[in-house]
């Protein structure tokens, strides 16, 4: 047993002693006259005092006050004993949803083997008990908030899927955290693989963190790569299968193009390998799709989806100091694949480049390969514009409407602190102005590259609606879409926008199964969110269909063995052996200390 | 707490002169009396109620002679009858202290309690002897005949409870004396513990022992509560006390306790015992207590 208030137990030896002093006080007694005092019992009952003092006598109401006071005393320094059951008195139970979560072993999945231990635990919860529920998916959302309803949480897990994506674990627990951190005793249950990144900024406060693992296998092959590329023997399709079970492992990879398989390959991928391999693809094919047939145990990362069109996915570097605004704007293209770093890397030149797109974030603008710039308040080299000086609170005045990169992009309430006084250079064309100077400044040769006067974090144009937009704007200005431009590929379970063209439409999206959802634009765009599940999607509006592939390409993920420490916060959580709780039994005592003092009550009143 | 000097004149009201009227002391036992009354004796005398015959002998009054009997056998024979005499009635009233308590007078009650039996002795021409116990008082001479009532009025009104000697040594006391064996009516609350051998030794000096016990009200149901010392009114020691519903029925129980060997005790040396709310009506009381146990006769 355990206490968690034990200095509480200290009161015991003062309050004791008021009771007991009272008990010395001596009762001054009336007199009264009778005709014979021998029928009458020596029945001494001191129940009131009113005088000091006397030698201690026993009492029956004496030690019903002391033992009223010991359970009292006793409640208020929260015993604990150790219990069966995962959960507590409060507890938050946050449940991973994750792509790993889908691994099937002995004929359940990990999530349902996580949900039963959840299930479980609200079943377990005794009167009085509140639970909250988190599902630790892509997006970390409350299923069922702080309620002593089992009835619903047990509803709440039955509605619960596992998805195909990533998820932020920490993020679940910073939730779980901000729910229940300021109460002593309560307990965040992660029912979890373990297969997430390690969470460095995490405090559970004064709750508890209990990591209860589900899964043991680490059996899984991955098509960790796959993609198609222009070589010298004509547009090639490259694939890496990787193992991460620690047995080699047999399969078949059938290759489709545009919905055709073309080709089918016998692959063996030894323990911890991979196995990788180029083939030629067929002529005039768009959309390459690989299945792959192995005996592993999670499929959701077997299956994967390229558009031969090298315009399909771009990779961005966002070069910058941190603009966490930025990055989610970028992120929100399906096309982009986003990389970050505070300098320029040496591998970047003027005729060597990995990117498609180089977006200086506050850092001088340097002359390099990648096909389209962006440039924001540092005008360097290559930038369509030259230096003059600096404004202070620039004002916007107007802005050229009609070009593409200013489409919906409404900047009259956009407050900027500081930025740049420039003039163009003569390839660059200024498409908004403000009372400083030229505030955007677009040019077409010898590439594409769009120059913005100020950093976003500079001023509110990220808390703008216009921001995301004119960043879509931007990308798509700096490389126009192709002929896959109806076809596209994003990781399952991470939120995309579309730009909205009538406000009042909304999107379909329907799964191949033939499930719709729909979704009403936000800020001139719709964010999509709801593709967790690898697959092919049709996102319509308007009676304009588009074509999106949601697949599992996460090596985290992919690596399914089931973790048995955990870094989160500062500590490494070890997952819990034992289903053991610690569960206060303050309030028996406190009614123990009811009925004793009931009981004191009614033996004062029969004595008095 | 009221006098008996706030007492009326007559101790007994006109009502219940009416329910006596008529009635007279029945004991168990006869006893010799000392001069002539109304109640048969054991010893030979001269009365209506033929008793035996015996041999005729010098000097005897020859209006007893049978001569019927006389004629048929020619042997004189003198026809005997039971004497009347009168009967000693002793009321011993208790006027120690502890009969100074109740709502309606413990002492008032018993001498009234004794004023009737009193006078159902004086109507009786039966000798009465008033007696306060507890109080030191020359002892009165015997009260005969309805006249000497108002006598017995005016002793019974001058009685005081200020006795601090307990029952039991009056009690005793008393059967030290001469006085007549007759009928020692003790009207008393008896809260002595050592009542008991005082009522063997009245009775074992050839008294019967008519026990009335008189107790009042909040002795029979007290209503007290508290942390009290009790104090006794006469010589016993005092006791503290809780009055709660436990000390009560405590209380109730000894006094059962007491009460019950009370009227073993009365009973077993031939005597009689009844208890006398002092709140009662004594009317009721001769009714229903009194003639219906044969306590007095008409």
């Amino acid at each position: 047993m355990s206490f968690v208030s034990a200095g509480a137990l200290l009161w015991m030896i003062p309050l004791a002693g008021i009771i007991v002093a009272l008990y010395l006080l001596k009762m001054r007694r009336k007199d009264l006259k009778v005709p014979a005092t021998f029928l009458w019992p020596s029945m001494v009952y001191e129940i009131r005092a009113n005088a000091l003092f006397q030698k201690l006598k026993f009492s029956w109401l004496l030690v019903l006050q002391l033992l009223a006071l010991a359970a009292i005393v006793f409640a208020l320094a929260r015993p604990q004993v150790r219990t069966k059951g995962l959960g507590g008195e409060l507890t938050v139970i946050v449940l991973d949803t994750s792509a790993s979560m889908s691994a099937r072993e002995g004929g359940q999945t990990r999530f349902e083997m996580g949900r039963k231990i959840a299930q479980d635990i609200v079943s377990s919860v005794k009167m009085g008990d509140r639970l909250a529920i988190i599902e630790a998916g892509p997006t970390p959302k409350i299923v069922s908030p702080l309620s002593e309803d089992p009835a619903k949480m047990q509803r709440a897990l039955n509605d619960l899927n596992p998805t195909d994506a990533e998820n932020d674990v920490g993020e679940a627990l910073r939730l779980a955290s901000s729910i229940v951190s300021q109460y002593s005793g309560a307990r965040i249950v992660l029912i979890s693989d373990g297969v997430f990144s390690d969470i460095r900024d995490f405090s559970p406060g004064k709750a508890q963190l209990v990591f209860q693992r589900v899964g043991k296998s680490d059996k899984n092959v991955a098509i960790a790569a796959f993609g198609a590329g222009s070589t010298s023997e004509g547009t090639q399709l490259f694939f890496s299968l990787k193992n991460y079970g620690s047995l080699p492992s047999l399969g078949t990879l059938r290759l489709f193009a545009d919905g055709e398989i073309f080709n089918a390959l016998k692959v063996e991928v030894p323990a911890k390998g991979t196995y990788g391999k180029s083939v030629p693809i067929p002529t005039g094919a768009k959309v390459l799709r690989a299945e792959l047939e192995a005996e592993d145990d999670l499929k959701s990362d077997n299956f994967a989806v390229a558009l031969s069109d090298p315009d399909a996915q771009l990779r961005v570097l966002l070069v910058s100091q941190g603009d966490i605004f930025l990055e989610r704007a970028l992120s929100l293209d399906p096309r982009v694949i986003l990389d970050r770093a505070q300098s320029l890397p040496e591998t970047e030149t003027r005729t060597q480049t990995s990117y498609d797109i180089i977006i200086f974030d506050g850092v001088p603008a340097q002359e390099v390969a990648a096909r389209g710039v962006i440039c924001f308040g540092s005008a360097g080299a290559g930038s369509p514009v030259r230096r003059t000086g600096t404004a202070s609170k620039p004002a916007y005045q107007g802005s050229e409407g009609n070009h593409p990169v200013m489409r919906s992009v409404d900047l009259r309430d956009t407050y900027i602190d500081k930025g740049e006084k420039v003039e163009p250079t003569a390839r660059g064309t200024v498409v908004a102005t403000s009372d400083a100077g030229p505030l955007i400044v677009v040019a077409s040769q010898p590439k594409r590259s769009i120059y913005v006067s100020f950093k976003p974090m500079d001023s509110d144009f990220p808390l703008q609606v216009a921001f995301p937009i004119f960043i879509a704007n931007a990308i798509d200005y700096l490389i126009p879409r192709g002929s896959s431009g109806e076809t596209f590929v994003v990781e399952a379970g991470k939120p995309f926008s579309i730009p909205a063209v009538e406000a009042d439409q909304k999107l379909t999206v329907t799964t191949e199964k033939g499930d719709k959802t729909e979704i009403a634009p936000a800020g001139g765009s719709y964010v999509v969110r709801s593709m967790e599940q690898i697959g092919r999607y049709t996102l319509e509006v308007g009676g304009k269909k588009t074509t999106a592939y949601a697949i599992l390409r996460s090596d985290l993920k992919s690596n399914i063995k089931p973790q048995d420490r955990v870094l989160i916060g500062q500590n490494a959580v070890a997952a819990e052996s034992t289903t053991l709780r610690l569960s206060d039994f303050y309030k028996p005592l406190l009614l123990l200390a009811l009925l004793v003092l009931a009981g004191e009550w009614w033996l004062f009143m029969r004595r008095s | 707490m009221s006098s008996l000097a706030d007492l009326p004149t007559f101790v007994l009201e006109s009502r219940e002169f009416r329910v006596l009227e008529g009635l007279h002391i029945a004991p168990r036992r006869t006893f010799t009396g000392r001069v002539r009354g109304e109640r048969l004796t054991k010893r030979k005398g001269i009365s209506i109620e033929f008793a035996d015959y015996r041999d005729y002998t010098d000097g005897d009054d020859l209006r007893h002679l049978d001569w019927n009997v006389f004629a048929r056998l020619e042997t004189p024979v003198i026809k005997t009858y039971q004497d009347e005499e009168d009967l000693a009635v002793h009321v011993l009233v208790d006027c120690s202290a502890s009969m100074d308590f109740g709502q309606v007078h413990k002492l008032r009650a018993a001498v009234r309690m004794g004023s009737a039996l009193a006078y159902l002795g004086l109507c009786g021409q039966d000798a009465v002897y008033p007696r306060a116990l507890g109080i030191s008082e020359s002892p009165m001479p015997a009260l005969r005949g309805r006249s000497a009532f108002p006598r017995f009025a005016k002793w019974a009104q001058s009685l005081e409870p200020a006795g601090q000697a307990p029952l039991s040594k009056t009690l005793k006391d008393f059967a030290g004396t001469s006085a007549r064996p007759g009928v020692a009516i003790v009207i008393s609350d008896a809260l002595d513990p050592e009542v008991f051998s005082a009522i063997r030794v009245l009775g074992g000096r050839g008294h019967e022992v008519w026990m009335i016990q008189v107790l009042s009200d909040e002795e029979l149901d007290p209503d007290i509560e508290g942390d009290l010392r009790l104090l006794d009114a006469e010589a016993g020691s005092p006791v503290e006390i809780t009055a709660n519903s436990y000390a009560l029925e405590a209380y109730k129980k000894n006094l059962k306790a007491h009460c019950d060997q009370l009227e073993q005790e009365a009973l077993r040396v031939g005597g009689r015992y009844a208890l006398f709310n002092s709140a009662g009506s004594l009317e009721d009381f001769v009714k229903m207590t009194l003639k219906r146990h044969g306590w007095v006769a008409s």
